[in-house]
């Protein structure tokens, strides 16, 4: 492995600074998950690494009273978020999703903004973030600016972080009553496993009826980047939900997909799977809501 | 059976020995040895599955500063690896699979080692190539070995006993399926390595990972010879071994080339896998292509069997050609069935080759039977349990290709799954359950001439006894299994007793860890040299006690006279007198085991072993008839292990076993595209994790076998032998489909259930598994 310098800054500033002043041989390094294993396999050589880890704040996950946001620090591991009773509590979905991440071992150290960052179409991370409408802060040489989660994301591997940028905090919007949220992970094995395909649900009815006022279906590997399946989407809203308008809507998610073959899975069963776990989840969500209100 | 309790140390559940120095990091594995001076070797394989070597030029690489060897092919003198004798360490002229070492290189830094093998430049022909090993047959075929002229190997794998072809006129019953298995391996946590050690008179030392020691001393004289300072002594040492399951049983090209480039630089050369290597460049399973004819007659008798079988061989010849002499084993004596007739053909094709792994074969011929035997049941109209208590081998049997069925628990291992599973339990939709046995040796087996293994144990003055054992540990706990029975028989605590197992020049000869031998013969050949101490330390304390040696035994390290218990003498003070006196004595005994097995005559026919191990595994899953998932519930592994030495150990092999079998049932392979490995890292090989565990019971039959160690049988394969036919079983019986190729993923179970149902959704065509446009 190439050797690098190691630098540890406490602060966003002084972060930035460092990275302007060694220029294109640097990068920035959280968990270090996967910077260290591309390092070590040489995909990656930098001679200096900046460590995000020291940044005081920005691993926490905590509720704006004023705003009643949830904001997430970039620096939040894994394992912080699987264990936040905040999260299992009024964030279900973003527990169902982190629980299932590597290993125990990985999500201690791994953290939900190294997840974003690295935009590789099977990670799965983002998913849920980006069904609860989630926005991304980032800081730069340029100052803070935000974007929606969902356009986060360019290509594999390629986000809208310039040059210096900083992914900082997710920050998930207030959420209306009579909301409920489901991911699930389709996989071979339940741990150290990328998902075939992953399915986030996120569904607002109108109070007291059954009626959909807002839905958000968010696939994971389903495309090169998330995807949101807004003909599926559209098809909900303003509907009566029950299981045959979640059969139709997974028929129309799995359309909307753009799934593939690969050696980790064929692309008509991940597109079957898309049609199941819209259904499955749409219905989790309905029940999450019943359990809540 | 009522006699465990008069043992002291047998039957006891003692943690392996090396438990704490594993879990600690003082455990001394391959990557923790150093030699002074050491250098790193590197190989570079080839980029092509087949392909004529135009040029290699090593220049770029012999001027890096740190570079002290490279050689190539046309370097190195003509050495042959393997059963067949058709596989050079380093390839000259051409390459026949991606694996092919073209070149090493030998470098005083790992790093430098590694570049200098990116900067050797390899002109590469690109040759037509086969993967099938039916295509690879026909006579047009790409020939993998041009001087072979035919890409099928010439193994004489092909028996007859009994009449077939009248039997399967007379059978009330016939089912007749094809059922193909894939490649998988081995997957042992440590990576392999070898350090080559030439002295100054040109001895060599190799520190490696092998099961083998003493075999592996003779490949490498070889390696000398062929370096032309033949007579030399080679002395293997083996560093803590991070798992076998068979991947050691040859000698591979990374040993022949560390000792190929200790010898060109004159120092120590350590060659490294990394877990990419491992995965590329190591031996899988044998994929098989298993057709079976079976049938019973009206009574659910089995009648015959008759199976023919195609294994790709991959492009060289390791043990993996061999597997179908142990397939035999099932084929011919898995139940009493009177008419067998087996042919397997071994395929030359550009792909990895196939070795040694856990069951050898049996995993596969496994499969086959016991799901036809299910299909056959339902033909038969007979319950699934009822038609293998039919035909279950009993105690005195003696079956077709020869076996002498001695001690056999199959009866009570089907009974002890039935009631364990508690098969008649209500299935709620999706729920099935299935069943699947095996038959496996137990008693070793005579592959080769000699089936022995060596043991000396050596007391000191303490009553602390040291035994040199020809075993090889490799984590399944042999020491720790010899230990007990020293120490049983010797009256002393399992601490007292320190196993050596490590080092040829210094352990007795041993012909391998192989064919779950070890406890039976290395476990008799320790046995055999404790008797013998036992005896000499009784007469000993006769005379000094004044007691008959007849009325004296060995308990709690002291000698004790079994009448009068005040009147006794610790071990280790009677070990000081016999040192310390005048015509003074040493204790310590050697004992060399052979068992009676007999080697396979042309026909095949002969008891291979002295006696054999059964077991019943019983699972019970549910199907998610949406995903094709498939999740198990319970499973019950019931084994006739003759006696269990350590019941501890022996939950170990069958907990490991049945997973190594669960993931050879549903979600490990090694996923090959025109020759080329496409997924060699744990994240895309789909090895099971702990938490994957599933619910799993171990069931202990103990039989006693006469000739066993204490009674005990091998028990180190049959845990993952019976485990995908049980699964595939159980998915039939959940939703009625039936899966006849492994592994058995969730693609295969929904495209098989879309198939029965005729429904052909989003564009998918449920014949080809293809898609097609919405």
């Amino acid at each position: 492995m190439k050797t690098f310098s190691y630098l540890v800054p406490k602060t966003l500033d002084e972060a930035v600074s460092l990275f302007e002043s060694h220029s294109d041989r640097v990068m920035y390094v959280a968990g270090g998950t996967d910077v260290m294993v591309k390092t070590k396999q040489g995909k990656i050589a930098p001679d200096y690494l900046i460590s995000l880890k020291h940044l005081s704040d920005l691993d926490k996950v905590k509720m704006n009273p004023d705003t009643n946001e949830l904001i997430i620090g970039a620096l939040a591991t894994h394992r912080t978020l699987e264990t936040s009773t905040l999260i299992r509590r009024q964030f279900p979905i973003i527990h169902d999703a982190v629980q299932h991440i590597g290993s125990t071992q990985i999500r201690n150290v791994a953290t939900i903004g190294g997840n974003i960052v690295n935009a590789v179409p099977s990670a799965d991370g983002a998913i849920p973030l980006i069904a609860l409408d989630g926005v991304a802060k980032m800081y730069g040489p340029n100052g803070e600016r935000t974007v929606d989660l969902i356009h986060f994301f360019e290509g594999p591997g390629q986000t809208v972080l310039e040059a210096g940028e900083i992914l900082t905090e997710i920050i998930i919007p207030s959420q209306s009553s009579h909301t409920g949220g489901a991911y699930q992970k389709v996989g071979r094995r339940a741990a150290m496993e990328l998902p075939l395909i992953g399915v986030g649900i996120v569904l607002t009815l109108e109070p007291d009826s059954a009626v959909c006022q807002k839905a958000r279906i968010c696939l994971g590997v389903a495309a090169p980047t998330p995807l949101r399946t807004l003909s599926a989407e559209r098809f909900l809203t303003g509907k009566v939900l029950n299981e045959d308008i979640l059969i139709e809507a997974g028929n129309i998610a799995a359309e909307e997909s753009r799934v593939r073959d690969s050696i980790r899975g064929q692309a008509w069963y991940r597109r079957e799977m898309v049609s199941v776990f819209v259904r499955r989840m749409g219905l989790k969500c309905l029940k999450r809501i019943e359990e809540t209100n | 059976m009522g006699t465990k309790q008069k043992y002291s140390t047998v039957g006891k559940r003692v943690p392996k020995l090396d438990a704490i120095d594993k879990a600690t990091g003082r455990a001394q594995y391959i990557q923790d040895v150093k030699l002074p001076g050491m250098l790193y070797g590197k190989i570079l394989y080839s980029k092509y599955p087949h392909a004529r070597i135009v040029n290699i030029d090593t220049s770029k690489a012999e001027k890096l500063s740190g570079v002290r060897v490279v050689l190539t092919g046309e370097d190195i003198p003509n050495i042959r690896m393997g059963v067949y004798k058709d596989n050079p360490p380093l390839k000259a002229g051409k390459v026949r699979s991606y694996r092919d070492e073209v070149a090493a290189v030998a470098a005083t830094e790992p790093e430098i080692a590694k570049k200098a093998i990116d900067l050797i430049e390899v002109t590469y022909e690109a040759l037509p190539s086969v993967f099938d090993p039916i295509t690879a047959m026909q006579p047009d075929a790409p020939l993998v070995h041009e001087n072979h002229k035919t890409n099928i190997l010439k193994m004489p794998w092909k028996l007859h006993y009994g009449d077939v072809e009248t039997a399967r006129k007379e059978a009330a019953h016939v089912v007749e399926k094809q059922f193909t298995t894939t490649w998988v391996t081995h997957c042992c946590l440590g990576t392999s390595g070898a350090i080559a050690d030439f002295d100054n008179n040109n001895n060599l030392t190799i520190h490696t990972n092998t099961q083998i020691p003493s075999l592996a001393q003779k490949d490498f004289q070889e390696t000398l010879k062929a370096l032309g300072i033949p007579d030399k002594r080679v002395r293997v040492i083996k560093p803590v071994i991070g798992g076998g399951f068979g991947s050691k049983l040859d000698t591979y090209a990374y040993e022949h080339v560390a000792i190929l480039l200790a010898w060109h630089a004159r120092r120590a050369v350590k060659v490294l896998f990394d877990r990419e290597e491992e995965f590329v460049a190591t031996s899988t399973r044998q994929p098989t292509i298993i057709d079976i004819a079976m049938g019973c007659d009206t009574e659910g008798r089995l009648m015959f069997r008759d199976i023919n079988m195609v294994l790709d061989n991959g492009a060289y010849t390791s043990w993996g050609v061999t597997t179908p002499s142990v397939m035999m084993m099932p084929i011919t004596s898995l139940y009493r069935v009177p008419n067998v007739r087996y042919q397997a053909k071994c395929v030359y094709t550009n792909n990895t080759y196939a070795q040694a792994m856990r069951g050898y074969g049996n995993p596969q011929a496994t499969f086959a039977i016991e799901s036809a035997m299910d299909i056959l049941a339902e033909a038969a109209g007979i319950d699934r349990l009822e038609i293998r208590r039919i035909n279950s081998n009993q105690p005195g049997d003696e079956t077709p290709q020869g076996f002498k069925i001695t001690t056999c628990g199959l009866p009570e291992c089907i009974n002890a799954v039935e009631k364990v599973l508690d098969i008649e339990k209500p299935k709620t939709k999706g729920e099935g359950i299935g069943i699947a046995s095996l038959i496996h040796v137990g008693g070793g087996a005579r592959i080769y001439k000699s089936d022995g293994c060596g043991a000396i144990i050596k007391l000191d003055d303490f009553g602390k006894a040291d035994v040199f054992t020809g075993a090889s540990d490799m984590g399944q706990g042999a020491d720790t299994v010899i230990a007990q029975i020293v120490a049983e028989q010797l009256g002393l605590e399992v601490e007292d007793i320190h196993v050596i197992h490590q080092d040829t020049d210094i352990c007795p000869w041993d012909v391998g860890a192989h064919a779950s031998r070890t406890t039976f013969v290395a476990g008799n050949a320790a046995l055999g040299a404790a008797k013998k101490i036992r005896s000499r330390i009784l007469e000993l304390g006769a005379e000094l006690m004044g007691i008959t040696q007849t009325k004296l035994d060995l308990r709690n390290r002291h000698v004790v006279a079994q009448d009068e218990p005040e009147k006794t003498m610790p071990i280790g003070k009677l070990l000081r007198k016999a040192h310390f006196s005048h015509g003074g004595t040493m204790m310590m005994a050697d004992f060399f085991y052979d068992p009676a097995n007999e080697n396979m005559g042309r026909d095949f026919r002969g008891n291979l072993s002295m006696t054999y191990a059964f077991g019943t595994h019983g699972v019970r899953l549910k199907v998610d008839e949406e995903t094709g998932k498939v999740e198990i519930l319970d499973y019950v592994a019931a084994h006739d292990v003759g006696r269990a030495i350590n019941p501890m150990l022996l939950d170990g092999q069958v907990h490991g076993g049945v997973m190594m079998g669960v993931g050879y049932a549903l979600t490990e392979q090694v996923i090959l595209e025109k020759g080329r490995n496409m997924n060699p890292d744990f994240r895309d090989y789909k090895i099971l994790t702990a938490k994957d565990a599933i619910p799993l019971t171990p069931v202990v039959i103990e039989t006693i076998d006469p000739d066993g160690p204490y009674g005990a049988k091998g028990i180190g394969e049959p845990g993952c032998v019976p485990t995908a036919p049980a699964i595939a079983n159980a998915i039939y019986d959940a939703i009625g489909v039936r899966i006849l190729d492994l592994p058995i993923t969730p693609e295969r179970v929904l495209a098989e259930i879309k198939k029965k149902k005729g429904v052909d959704s989003c564009g998918i065509d449920p014949l080809t598994e293809k898609e097609q446009p919405c």
